[in-house]
């Protein structure tokens, strides 16, 4: 087991330090030149003073070698100081933490949801594999997948917002803003979650130990409840982290449709502005957490895994 | 509700206002009933197209936020209707020598945080624009060297060289005044640090600004208890808060959301002529582009009707040069361009153009609407015998090759109001031979020479006579092809009251806007 938190531990240091130099290189990479795009950020229109772009960089330290600006930065970093902003000059922690928080919730509420639906879809279209329950749930969960954020977005603030004025537009104020950003979040894990549960569920039913339990004197519907759905959930452990750790950089098109202050937002505006400070504390944040949570998900498979084997043996 | 959809009798209207001296897109601004009674208990919310990304630094453009939000004022003002520079904290000015330009301070005016607007506050407050690391396009040390304190009363603004627009300048929100204590090491702190009629109280990071009435506002007083602004950059969102009832006033409605808009009997929709047309960049430096002949066909090409109509759903008039025709510079010519493909055949047989050579149209993507705008003009452009290629890219990849002269037509805008309430920044920077921002890489003498007359001009009407004349080389010299005329597109709610729509959202709440009781 130390073995194993050693090696995932190792896996997250390396999984940060790669992708913030990927991100650090990004603006460099990308056509347009970075110190333009700060400016052009604080002050839109065209033209760029000449004079400032050359002031520009040299007070944010743009000029000096690629190599230099990366490890001052790393430097800084693991002292515990993520830099301040090039574009609004404020400390990037100021601004990451608060958009993480937002994200997390968002992602938290669509998760549940996705998993609230998707459980009992999941497990009703497993235990009648072909039946007319089970074909009308995953002919509609499949529809669900190819419905893009985008799309699905303004539908429902058509309806939800404008027709049956039940639920705001747009905004990040309280629990009612929050419904139609996590359902548009939700559809696309109902869709997964429900095929992971539903072949769970199949395989788990089909197993050897199922009709042994019934040997045994079980019901049929205590066989389900103690063999079959706890060994089906086990595969939405890791799906459900890895859903997580997507959704947390993912976000983008939904939380600037729904004017949600998150961390999709706060990572693309970055990029596109080329805050190159603020994307990199950003991009940390977010593969740490999203390693952290994908390891978690590896411990919980594990301990399902064996509870569940356990309890069979 | 005036309808969008009558281009000639709004040509017509504008050309009159042109020709009466008034100001750009004067009367095509519209405002909301001031019958009806304001409840002062109301409240207020904006959508507002932009966020704040910089800290509220004055010299950034959230120096929009605060000046449309009703806190942030500057010396003088611009108003739009009457298309002049008006008093706001500065009583009067005056042109003291060449170089010097006196203006007097407002009396008895106080910051919300009741200590006195004095000529010393106003300098410092200037003189912090000034030394701003990126500067303010309308207020920096290229155009401004020092702002000082003539009297107790009097702040002196020089200039390098004579400039008559120095109180247009003034006029810009980035040189908007805070008091003292606003200026902290750590950024520009407006609360409760302006003297507008809303003094800020809160504000939820990357969404909303919430403003409450200043009690002891000097210009009188105040309509609404409060308001809040909303950062809603998605457009369709803030069409939609405007219906639903959770905006009052949602700012820079995209065409697509029009249709609804109007069909809504609780909103209206306002339009204005923007200082915004769409066009189509020619490469004046590059072969085949280099030739004016093939310039004129392609403009002779387009169909330019059926553009505003179809991608643009009316929502914007058909252009008839590199200005709209409501703007006092426009001059008398305004002819409008008609499709004419037999004549821009000829046109390209004379020039020796061949289908050889395809031209290729980058169409920026921060303007949804572009690619079908560059699918028209490619289909127009087939019609003449140009094989065009179309290729979508984020202005900030298309730049460095369009500076440099390495592509053939761009589809992009430019607000010519960029700075100030005049063209000159913008006919400077995009046309002149030394032009900063000369896309079209277009350089002629005779241009230069009218510019840089007009730059000194103090007298209004020469000055636009001039600009004038130096729209008409551009359009002579066919250096683009200028598309549609955009408008500016709000939406109120119907219970609204006194709101004059600002084509460039300088200033939306005011001491007067209103709101009658639900």
């Amino acid at each position: 087991m130390l073995q194993f938190i050693t090696k995932r531990t190792a896996t997250l240091v390396a999984a940060v330090v790669v992708s913030s130099f990927a991100v650090f290189l990004i603006p460099y990479f990308t056509p347009g030149d970075p110190v333009r795009k700060i400016i052009r950020s604080r002050v839109a229109g065209d033209a760029v003073d000449e004079s400032a772009v050359q002031g520009l960089s040299e007070s944010l330290g743009l000029n000096d070698p690629l190599a230099v600006q990366y490890f001052r930065w790393l430097g800084d970093f693991f002292s515990g100081d993520m830099g301040l902003s090039f574009v609004s000059r404020t400390p990037v922690a100021e601004q990451v933490l608060p958009a993480l928080s937002v994200t997390l919730s968002l992602v938290t509420m669509a998760l549940v949801l996705a998993a609230a639906v998707s459980l009992p879809l999941g497990i009703l279209a497993g235990l009648r594999p072909g039946s007319t329950a089970d074909k009308a749930i995953t002919a509609v969960t499949q529809a669900l997948i190819a419905m893009p954020e985008y799309w699905v977005a303004p539908v429902l603030v058509l309806v939800f917002a404008l027709k049956l004025s039940v639920l705001p537009t747009a905004g990040w104020n309280d629990l009612s803003s929050a419904v139609l950003p996590a359902l548009t979040l939700a559809l696309r894990p109902i869709s997964f979650f429900t095929s992971a549960v539903r072949t769970g569920i199949i395989d788990a039913a089909s197993a050897d130990h199922v009709p042994a339990a019934r040997a045994r004197g079980l019901s049929q519907g205590q066989a389900i409840l103690r063999h079959v759905v706890p060994n089906g959930l086990v595969p939405l452990s890791t799906l459900f982290a890895v859903w997580f750790a997507g959704l947390l950089g993912g976000s983008v098109i939904v939380e600037v449709i729904f004017a949600v202050p998150g961390m999709g937002r706060l990572l693309f505006d970055a990029v596109v502005n080329s805050d190159i400070p603020l994307a990199q504390g950003g991009v940390v944040v977010v593969v740490a957490l999203a390693v952290g949570v994908t390891t978690l998900a590896d411990f919980v498979h594990r301990f399902l895994s064996r509870t569940v084997g356990a309890s069979l043996a | 509700m005036r309808s969008l959809l009558r281009p000639p009798a709004l040509i017509a209207a504008a050309l009159t206002l042109t020709l009466s001296g008034c100001g750009f897109s004067g009367t095509q601004t519209q405002a909301s009933q001031p019958s009806a009674a304001a409840d002062t208990s109301q409240r207020i919310v904006v959508d507002n197209f932009r966020a704040p990304v910089a800290n509220w630094a004055v010299e950034s453009d959230a120096a929009y936020i605060l000046s449309l939000s009703g806190c942030l004022e500057t010396l003088t003002t611009f108003n739009q209707a009457e298309g002049k520079v008006l008093p706001s904290l500065a009583t009067e000015w005056k042109q003291t020598s060449p170089l010097d330009w006196d203006f007097s301070i407002r009396q008895g005016v106080k910051f919300q945080d009741g200590t006195d607007l004095t000529a010393e506050s106003v300098v410092s407050a200037l003189n912090h624009v000034l030394d701003a690391k990126v500067p303010a396009r309308a207020f920096n040390r290229t155009m401004i060297s020092s702002v000082t304190t003539v009297d107790a009363q009097t702040v002196r603004v020089s200039t390098p060289a004579e400039n008559p627009l120095v109180p247009y300048r003034l006029a810009s929100v980035n040189t908007g005044i805070l008091s003292p204590a606003a200026y902290k090491a750590e950024g520009l702190d407006p609360f409760g640090h302006c003297t507008g009629p809303f003094t800020p109280v809160s504000e939820k990071a990357k969404q909303s600004l919430t403003l409450d009435r200043n009690e002891n506002y000097w210009g009188g007083d105040v309509q609404l208890a409060g308001a809040e602004i909303r950062f809603i950059t998605n457009g369709a969102t803030r069409a939609a808060q405007v219906q639903t009832g959770e905006a009052d006033i949602s700012l820079s409605i995209p065409v697509a959301s029009l249709a609804a808009l109007k069909a809504d009997d609780g909103v209206s929709v306002l339009g204005a002529d923007s200082p915004r047309t769409a066009t189509l960049y020619m490469n004046n430096g590059r072969a085949p582009l280099d030739d004016v002949d093939v310039r004129k066909a392609i403009r002779d090409a387009l169909d330019l009707d059926a553009l505003a109509a179809s991608v643009y759903e009316g929502a914007a008039l058909p252009a008839t040069g590199p200005f709209a025709p409501s703007e006092p510079w426009a001059g008398e010519k305004q002819d409008k361009q008609q499709q004419n493909l037999e004549q821009a055949r000829k046109r390209l047989a004379e020039a020796g153009y061949t289908a050889d050579r395809p031209l290729e149209i980058i169409a920026i993507v921060e303007r949804a609407e572009f690619a079908d705008v560059a699918a028209v003009v490619q289909e127009n452009l087939k019609n003449i015998g140009i094989p065009v290629t179309i290729q979508s890219k984020e202005y900030a990849s298309a730049e460095p090759d369009v500076l440099a002269g390495n592509y053939d037509m761009l589809l992009s805008q430019r607000n010519r109001l960029i700075d100030i309430a005049d063209p000159i920044g913008f006919l400077t920077a995009d046309y002149t031979c030394k032009g900063t921002y000369n896309l079209s890489h277009f350089c002629d003498p005779e241009y230069d020479r009218i510019i840089a007359e007009a730059a000194t001009t103090v007298d209004t009407t020469e000055r636009y006579k001039l600009y004038a004349e130096a729209g008409q080389i551009l359009q002579d010299k066919a250096v683009n092809a200028w598309l549609v005329n955009e408008q500016a597109t709000d939406a109120i709610r119907k219970n609204v009251l006194s709101y004059e729509q600002d084509p460039l959202s300088r200033y939306v709440l005011t001491a007067k806007t209103g709101k009658a009781a639900s």
